[in-house]
């Protein structure tokens, strides 16, 4: 018995013999539609290049970063992972995606590519990441709904306070929200400070960007105006319906609002979930009143070559043959986000669908009037995000438990010492003498909090919400 | 005219014949019949709602998934949800992802249920010095969260080279689960110990006695267990996830999440038809094993 | 003489015998399992981000997670209250139509098939959507009772969609349940008969006492997969809404996995562990009075 299990052990750990061809791997996450498209280009490429062998690795976005992060602690990365521009920060900061500058103009073509479209993936004036798509928030307009409502189209340059007024006017004569949720996000803190020339982070990562809390405490108050008033969905409805699922649900979809705010590039997911009938434009973001653009131009995700990789340099071919083949775009087809490639992007213009048509539009619009991106989120962006803003931002102010200026108050403090502790990963001693100044004692007036057993749910004006009626 | 115990036939009633009181013993007992079938039945339904809305929407058209959410019936058929989703990605169908599925679970369950039964045997009803010891670490390693230890785990797999195979799924499998080892532990427990010693005075090893006396006893205990694992093994997705790159080596459980993007355009049709497909074989192992679930052991064995 | 010379033998041949037949596990156990559990132990005391760089800490992850998480606090109320509703109910509720399901009637077979197929379904990404749209604004419960209510957005009952997701899928207890039921021999119920037994007297003397060792085994392991209950949030609530779906081994994950701080999960996860342990000697220790095992008894 014993001797079975031992001779069938044996056999076991029998290993397969490795090929002659190079093998190359490549990680991604995305639908079934993108896998299909990002696999045929893998086999369009095989085709071209016969002794490389390509193992692909698609996931769903969650799934991918479990394997990813496992991977990277066994030392198993494979040798392309598509990354996205919250977390490249943290992977490069722990070198565990590779610099592409030596690549960059030799390997990898950059004629066509304009510089704006590359910053994203710099770091320190190093190349970490090549963009896969250009993007940039927009707040998407139901026109049909603004007619209906007798509102006409505000100029790009409309303020928070002319985006408020009109707000409240779509909701009052149309009676469904003005515009779904996602006001709160953290992408919006960061852009309403770029509109005043600064950003939520300094640049070298160590310290909040700013020092004016009152631009933030005012945005915040705004959308609790508008929430009051039922002009967009309370939090525990978002929670409820919104939050984390996907843009199919997004209430502008199925007409429950007039406008709402995403990433450009989700546009034709929305727009297809929505009915080909329908009538969209996109919108900059709205701006504080003087300040500038709170648009920038941002890759909504990376191919980077990671620590693991045994052949960077046909890695970097890949990566050049996905950005700049025309082939291999009109597979892929601006899935991703517009192209970063002048070539390739007149080259896909005659062949899109209305929805990518408005996209490239609105990308060209925004390269007139943009401000310049910053540096790619800092180590610690996570844990702020999950751990400090969310809760603290987001549920804490918007359940009623407590005022934006101590929420405000406490985002700086908290964010603060995350941030000045990810000195450590850079391997300072700072971190420790940090540590002790940096007062633990705030995070200890966090614990204080605990949930109030009053919360404002509230179905504001929901009684004279008419349900799910598409204009049109 | 039948004799039978008076217990049997219930209380009868002074001046009624036997024809009466049978037949009013028979309404009786379809008046329960009915009754249980009511009470059962109803929460029958209650429990299988969310699953008839799932298949449900499996055949609902992209028109109709999220505008006629609730209702149970579609407004047109959709068939072609389940040839797209069958489709898979990337020339990669579902029938590779099935015959994955099926290695994994089927493998897997036999060597855990094997392993556990031969294991929990030696937990039970042999003395050795150490047993305590070793069954508190059993039982230890199921309160461990799985997130903290993959890591760890992963680490020691790629160390032997058995990434991107199905070694890291199967090979831990031989050693059993500690589910089973510690509800087999149970169930032996419950077994009395008269057949035991008379099989001991005949000569028989211990081992004898674990294939001659207790195996056959533990039929409802394998079933359930062999049930569990089939399942618990189909569904499992996290072990897959990080232990196979190659998505020819994908299975059901994980394809399924390969297409769920929160950000990208989804094909929810497609993963609801995929999802009751998935459905279908545990299914079919549930059912064709719960006609072994017989009534148990009688003592007369002792004869 | 020849008595003492016996006895050794015999017992050293039983610890042979023993570890024999409990070697598959322990093999496994020694090779895949024990490395792992140990690095966790020790990781716990560490400051580990994935580089393989490590930094010893000693007992800051620990002073960090009493004194100065708030998020924390919150997983544990969360885990607690789950434990404290989902585990007796969903044991009582299998136990329950488990001997409903012990019957001769027609169509059981059908039955336990239904009850059991909730199970099934387990940790799907399906179930997800299927449960936020029951639960949803125009969902079946808001139709059924004619409210508003946000249930999934609303923190006082978020988590009661989740407790009964967990009822829901009581198939797996139920089976068990059933299991036992079977193995009790039909002659005592035979003899009991003869002696002019009820159908209560039967339950409590027969059915109940031989039933107890799968009680406490379904206790124990429900209690245990209570605690460290994990899939339902991941995929239906995400922790939301004010983290009060926010279980103990989610906040485990989202700190190794989203944040990079495996010394810091390994910690509360070790944390859970001997809380877990505890529980479940405690269980033990009192099965001695509740539990009957027919091989021990006379």
């Amino acid at each position: 018995m014993k001797k079975a299990l031992f001779l069938i052990l044996a056999a076991l750990l029998l290993l397969p013999v490795g090929s002659a061809q190079t093998e190359l791997r490549i990680a991604w996450w995305g639908s079934q539609n993108r896998h299909d498209r990002t696999i045929q280009v893998i086999e369009m490429f095989e085709a071209e290049n016969p002794d490389v062998d390509i193992i692909f690795e698609p996931s769903g976005w969650n799934d991918h970063w479990t394997k990813m992060t496992t991977q990277a602690a066994g030392g198993n990365l494979p040798d392309i992972m598509q990354q996205d521009y919250a977390k490249l920060q943290e992977w490069a900061s722990r070198g565990l995606v590779v610099p592409l500058d030596d690549y960059m103009g030799s390997v990898i073509d950059t004629s066509t590519i304009g510089e704006a479209a590359l910053a994203g993936g710099m770091i320190d004036g190093q190349l970490y990441g090549v963009n896969l798509g250009t993007n940039s928030q927009t707040v998407a307009l139901d026109v049909d709904a603004f007619e209906a409502a007798g509102i006409d189209l505000p100029s790009p340059d409309w303020t928070w306070t002319e985006f408020e007024e009109i707000a409240m006017k779509l909701h009052e004569e149309l009676g469904i929200w003005a515009i779904g949720p996602g006001l709160y996000g953290d992408q919006m803190w960061k852009s309403l400070y770029l509109g005043l020339g600064e950003w939520a982070y300094a640049d070298d990562g160590t310290a909040l960007g700013y020092e004016d809390d009152e631009a933030f405490i005012a945005y915040l108050e705004m959308i609790q105006r508008l929430m009051e008033a039922g002009a967009i969905p309370t939090r525990a409805e978002d929670v409820a319906e919104f939050a984390d699922q996907g843009v199919e649900t997004m209430p502008v979809v199925a007409g429950r609002a007039a406008m709402d705010t995403f990433w450009s590039n989700q546009v034709v997911a929305v727009w297809t979930a929505a009915g080909e009938d329908r009538n969209f434009k996109l919108w900059p973001l709205p701006r504080t009143e003087g300040g500038v653009s709170q648009n920038y131009i941002k890759p909504s995700m990376f191919f980077s070559v990671t620590k693991d990789s045994q052949n960077p340099e046909l890695a970097a071919e890949f990566i050049n043959f996905f950005t700049n083949s025309l082939e291999a775009n009109d597979v892929l087809f601006a899935e991703r986000g517009v192209p970063i490639a002048e070539t390739v992007r007149d080259g896909l213009t005659p062949k899109l669908s209305p929805a990518q048509s408005e996209m490239f539009d609105y990308l060209a619009r925004i390269e007139a009037d943009n401000s310049p991106i910053r540096p790619p989120d800092p180590a610690g962006h996570s844990d702020i995000v999950s751990n400090v803003y969310n809760p603290i931002i987001i549920d804490q102010i918007f359940y009623g438990q407590i005022p934006p200026e101590r929420a405000v108050e406490m985002l700086r403090q908290e964010a603060s010492r995350i941030l000045a502790e990810s000195i450590r990963v850079k391997g300072e001693k700072a971190y420790f003498e940090h540590k002790l100044r940096c007062a633990l004692k705030l995070e200890r007036e966090i614990s204080n909090i605990l949930p109030d057993s009053t919360f404002t749910v509230g179905t504001h004006g929901r009684a004279s919400l008419p349900r799910r009626t598409p204009f049109l | 005219m039948s004799i039978r115990p008076l217990e049997q036939e219930g209380t009868v009633t002074a001046g009624e014949t036997l024809e009466t009181h049978r037949k009013r013993s028979r309404n009786r007992k379809l008046r329960t019949s009915l009754l249980y079938h009511a009470g059962v039945g109803i929460l029958a339904f209650i429990m299988l709602y969310p699953i008839l809305w799932l298949f449900a929407s499996s055949l609902k058209g992209p028109a109709e998934i999220w505008t006629n959410v609730s209702s149970l019936i579609p407004r047109d058929l959709f068939f072609q949800n389940y040839t797209n989703g069958w489709k898979g990605f990337g020339g990669i169908t579902f029938a590779t992802f099935y015959r994955n599925s099926f290695i994994y679970a089927g493998l897997g369950t036999l060597f855990a249920v094997t392993a556990s039964a031969f294991v929990a045997y030696g937990f039970a009803r042999v003395n050795f010095v150490g047993k305590r010891f070793w069954f508190a670490m059993m039982l230890s390693t199921l309160m461990l969260p799985v997130q903290v230890q993959i890591i760890p785990q992963y680490i020691v797999f790629q160390k032997l080279g058995w990434l991107n195979t199905f070694y890291p799924l199967l090979i831990p499998m031989l050693g059993g689960r500690a589910f089973f080892i510690f509800m087999i532990v149970q169930f032996i427990r419950g077994i009395p110990l008269d057949l035991d010693e008379a099989a001991k005075i005949d000569g028989c090893s211990k081992a004898g006695i674990f294939f001659r006396i207790i195996l056959p006893q533990l039929k409802p205990a394998l079933i359930t267990a062999a049930i569990f694992s089939f399942y618990w093994t189909w569904e499992d997705f996290l072990t897959p996830l990080i232990y196979l790159n190659n998505p020819k080596l994908y299975t059901v459980s994980l394809a399924l999440r390969t297409y769920a993007d929160p950000a990208a355009a989804t094909d929810w049709g497609a993963i609801f038809a995929m999802a009751s497909l998935s459905l279908v074989p545990v299914f079919v192992i549930f059912v064709f094993f719960q006609r072994y679930l017989v009534q148990g052991i009688s003592t007369t064995g002792l004869k | 003489m020849a008595l003492a010379k016996r006895t050794p033998k015999r017992v050293k041949n039983e610890n042979l015998v023993g570890y024999l037949f409990i070697s598959p596990w322990l093999i496994i156990f020694l090779l895949f399992t024990f490395i792992p559990m140990l690095a966790s132990f020790f990781l716990a005391f560490t400051d580990y981000d994935l580089l393989g760089s490590w930094k010893f800490v000693g007992l800051e992850n620990f002073d960090r997670m009493f004194n100065w998480d708030f998020r924390y606090w919150n997983s544990v109320r969360a885990t607690l209250k789950y434990v404290v509703f989902a585990v007796p109910l969903r044991l009582i509720f299998a136990l329950l139509v488990a001997m409903l399901l012990n019957t001769a009637h027609r169509g059981v077979y059908f039955y336990r098939a239904a009850y059991y197929a909730p199970s099934i379904v387990g940790g799907s990404v399906a179930v997800a959507v299927m449960w936020r749209e029951i639960f949803g604004s125009e969902g079946l419960i808001n139709a059924i009772f004619n409210s508003q209510t946000v249930w999934l957005g609303d923190p006082r009952f978020a988590i009661w969609t989740l407790i009964l997701l967990a009822i829901w899928q009581f198939g797996s207890p139920m089976l068990i349940f059933l299991a036992g039921l079977k193995q009790i021999p039909v002659d005592y119920y035979d003899a009991a008969a003869i002696d002019g037994a009820g159908i209560v007297p039967k339950f409590f003397r027969i059915t109940l006492p031989l039933l107890t060792p799968i009680i406490l085994f379904n206790l124990i392991m429900q209690t245990i997969s209570g605690f460290l209950v994990f899939t339902q949030a991941f995929i239906v609530t995400g922790g939301a809404p004010l983290d009060t779906t926010l279980f103990y081994a989610l906040y485990v994950y989202n700190r190794a996995f989203e944040t990079f701080e495996m010394g810091y999960a390994s910690a509360m996860a070790i944390v859970l562990l001997a809380v877990v342990a505890a529980a479940t000697a405690v269980i033990f220790m009192t099965s001695n009075k509740w539990v009957f095992y027919a091989s021990e008894e006379g």
